[in-house]
């Protein structure tokens, strides 16, 4: 009876399980195979391309000049990511592991801010981005500070990290003292290594956000010289019109590097995410 | 130099890069967004006109103090309510003295308030706030329930689990621009797209998807050969096109949704459940008493999140805008954006932004006090 009982419920559980599973992957599916597809195939209703079309691949990357934008991506995503890492764990570190005057206010001050959301904070950033394109030295707009520089530090960053930090046993600090480090030495020798996890998660959010975003690149640039992928294939599409294999074959373009990240790290980020949600 | 100072000025100067960059681009801007949206401001700062912005988009002020007052009358009826019922313990006088007091408070504050406001104020503005309304009531509920559904299987499943966790989080890692762009494919209008093939296999005719600017509610009365029916099912209900993009959101954001519910599941200790099995409780029972109460702060993040995550949505509404049905499923944070990008109205840009800045701040205020009183966080 048991077994039998138990058998139907792992049924309705994998059942349930593979459901979604197969919902949630069915727009890759579909957006893989289409991007094999003829432009008539696309037309009729097939699911799956007689021939695969790689040459697809070929003519979407030249027509929207995807090789440019790819770069540019690249590039400011790796500013991003470096900056964000850097910054976030030197601000967690006091926050979590120093007594001070201030901590709990600035903490709190930094949490506001979570908050606000991009859309509130776009038009005040932009006139403050073209005042200081206008009164620096170098070029804000149509290059990379604008795309980068407001983005190197965030609040959930160095609230993942402080959270992860506070965690970590307190004698390793007096051990450190001991062999007469300070706390400079003490967060870049002994802690980071141990904040594997939390630094991969912190860093492929700020990749994934750095990849997304498209309101603020539109904004602050109107030149390919530094425009990023999601830019190239919004506007792509836009123009593009029916094409639907092209524009698949464009969406896989953009999609690969972040899953290809997202697949090496993956169980690195999933444990990073999850402890995001535990109170502490 | 003492230790002390030492310390603390180590401290400062760790943070000082990462409190530049938030106060600089984080909180300085709400602000300046204030500043500049009391002037006449396109690229370069214009003349001071005090609140003409303000006036303009959210109407006229005499309208605004019907609401607000109704809504602080409403606020009293439910104080007075509380109170007696605590000292009278229950019975109708209570509930009618509440009633006299609150219906008058929700017509004056409904009717001749928002109505005089939505008459005089900016349909931007109204719209956007209305169209956020809708979106946050179809994703929300929603995405919780099966994301709860889904980490309660997860946990229940003891093969595959991983591959499970790595296929239902694929969505959310996957860039918004490149699924968006899939999506308004699945949803084209075309007789060959995915929503319309399967639509017919279930025996429907081909809709508009994401180009239908009418209401479900419409399109459904119109199935049943009702084709007249009143202008406010159109406004009251959300269209078709954005359903279309709610129902892209949830298929997002539940892959992200079951990763921390599951968590949240894991860390419940086993002796509680095991203490139930012992007492003989249902598994109802034990989802009611036991796994609820103890997730809830977890679901209280997670509801916390999908609200600010409402107001931010821009990427995916502006890939899947389409010409006929704009005006049905464009957010306040897209009529913001236009404003600044199309028309290069920076002081009106700011001032709808400082709205927005109140409306969430309002909202993250009242969910606190009435979601948050409903959290369990342990004994």
């Amino acid at each position: 009876m048991a077994t039998r009982r138990g058998r139907g419920r792992s049924w309705l559980i994998y059942g349930g399980l593979g459901l979604w599973a197969t919902v949630s992957s069915f727009p890759f599916a579909w957006m893989l195979l289409s991007s094999f597809m003829t432009r008539g195939e696309t037309l009729r209703r097939v699911f799956v391309p007689e021939k695969v079309q790689w040459a697809n691949y070929v003519q979407a990357w030249k027509e929207a000049d995807f090789g440019l934008y790819f770069e540019n991506s690249v590039l400011i995503a790796a500013m991003q990511v470096g900056g964000t890492l850097l910054f976030s764990l030197l601000a967690a570190y006091p926050l979590a592991r120093m007594e001070f005057r201030g901590r709990n206010a600035v903490f709190a001050c930094i949490l506001a801010t979570l908050m606000i959301p991009e859309s509130v904070t776009m038009v005040p950033n932009f006139l403050t981005v073209t005042w200081l394109h206008r009164s620096s030295p170098f070029a804000w707009l149509n290059s990379w500070p604008a795309l980068t520089v407001p983005f190197l530090a965030n609040a959930f960053s160095i609230f993942l990290l402080r959270q992860f930090l506070r965690g970590l046993p307190g004698e390793l600090w007096d051990a450190a003292r001991i062999d007469g480090a300070g706390h400079f030495r003490f967060l870049f020798g002994i802690l980071l290594p141990l904040c594997k996890a939390p630094l991969l998660t912190v860093g492929m959010f700020t990749f994934i956000g750095s990849w997304n975003a498209l309101a603020w690149p539109l904004l602050v640039t109107n030149s390919p010289n530094w425009r990023p992928i999601s830019v190239g294939l919004q506007q792509f599409v836009s123009e593009a019109g029916a094409e639907v294999h092209l524009q698949m074959a464009g969406a896989v373009i953009a999609t690969v590097p972040v899953l290809l990240i997202y697949f090496l790290i993956q169980k690195e980020f999933t444990e990073g995410i999850s402890m995001s949600g535990l109170k502490g | 130099m003492d230790n002390r100072t030492k310390d603390t000025l180590i401290a400062w100067s760790f943070l000082a890069p990462a409190l530049a960059v938030l106060a600089g681009f984080g909180i300085f801007p709400i602000g300046y967004a204030f500043y500049v949206s009391l002037h006449q401001w396109r690229i370069r700062k214009g003349e001071y006109i005090g609140f003409d912005h303000y006036l303009r988009a959210l109407g006229e002020p005499g309208f605004l103090v019907w609401f607000i007052a109704g809504l602080v009358l409403l606020w009293c009826a439910c104080r007075v309510y509380r109170s007696l019922r605590d000292r009278q313990g229950g019975g109708y006088l209570p509930i009618l003295i509440a009633a006299g007091l609150g219906l008058p408070a929700l017509w004056l504050s409904l009717d001749q308030g928002l109505g005089g406001l939505l008459e005089t104020g900016d349909h931007r503005l109204y719209n956007g706030l209305k169209i956020t309304l809708f979106y946050a009531l179809g994703t929300i509920p929603i995405q919780l329930g099966i994301s709860m559904l889904l980490a309660y299987l997860l946990f229940k499943s003891l093969r595959a689990k991983g591959v499970f966790r790595i296929l239902l989080f694929l969505p959310y890692v996957t860039p918004v621009i490149a699924s968006a762009v899939v999506f308004r494919t699945i949803f084209s209008p075309h007789p060959s797209s995915v929503a319309n093939r399967f639509w017919a296999l279930l025996g429907f005719e081909n809709c508009r998807w994401l180009y239908e600017s009418k209401s479900v509610v419409g399109l459904f009365l119109r199935a049943l050969d009702i084709s007249t029916y009143p202008a406010w099912v159109d406004s009251c209900f959300p269209s078709l096109a954005l359903v279309s993009i709610v129902l892209y959101n949830i298929w997002v954001y539940i892959g992200y949704d079951t990763v921390i519910l599951l968590a949240g599941l894991s860390a419940i200790p086993r002796h509680y459940y095991e203490a139930a099995e012992i007492d003989g409780a249902s598994p109802w029972q034990v989802f009611r008493n036991i796994t609820l109460p103890l997730v809830s702060p977890t679901l209280f993040f997670l509801s916390m999140v999908a609200v600010i995550g409402t107001f931010k949505a821009f990427n995916h509404i502006y890939i899947m805008r389409t010409p006929g049905a704009r005006d049905s499923v464009d957010v306040l944070s897209i009529a913001i954006f236009d404003l600044i990008f199309e028309f290069h109205n920076a002081g009106y840009a700011a001032a709808m932004a400082f709205v927005l800045f109140i409306a969430i701040l309002a909202l993250t205020l009242v969910q606190n006090r009435v979601l948050g009183k409903r959290v369990f966080y342990g004994d």
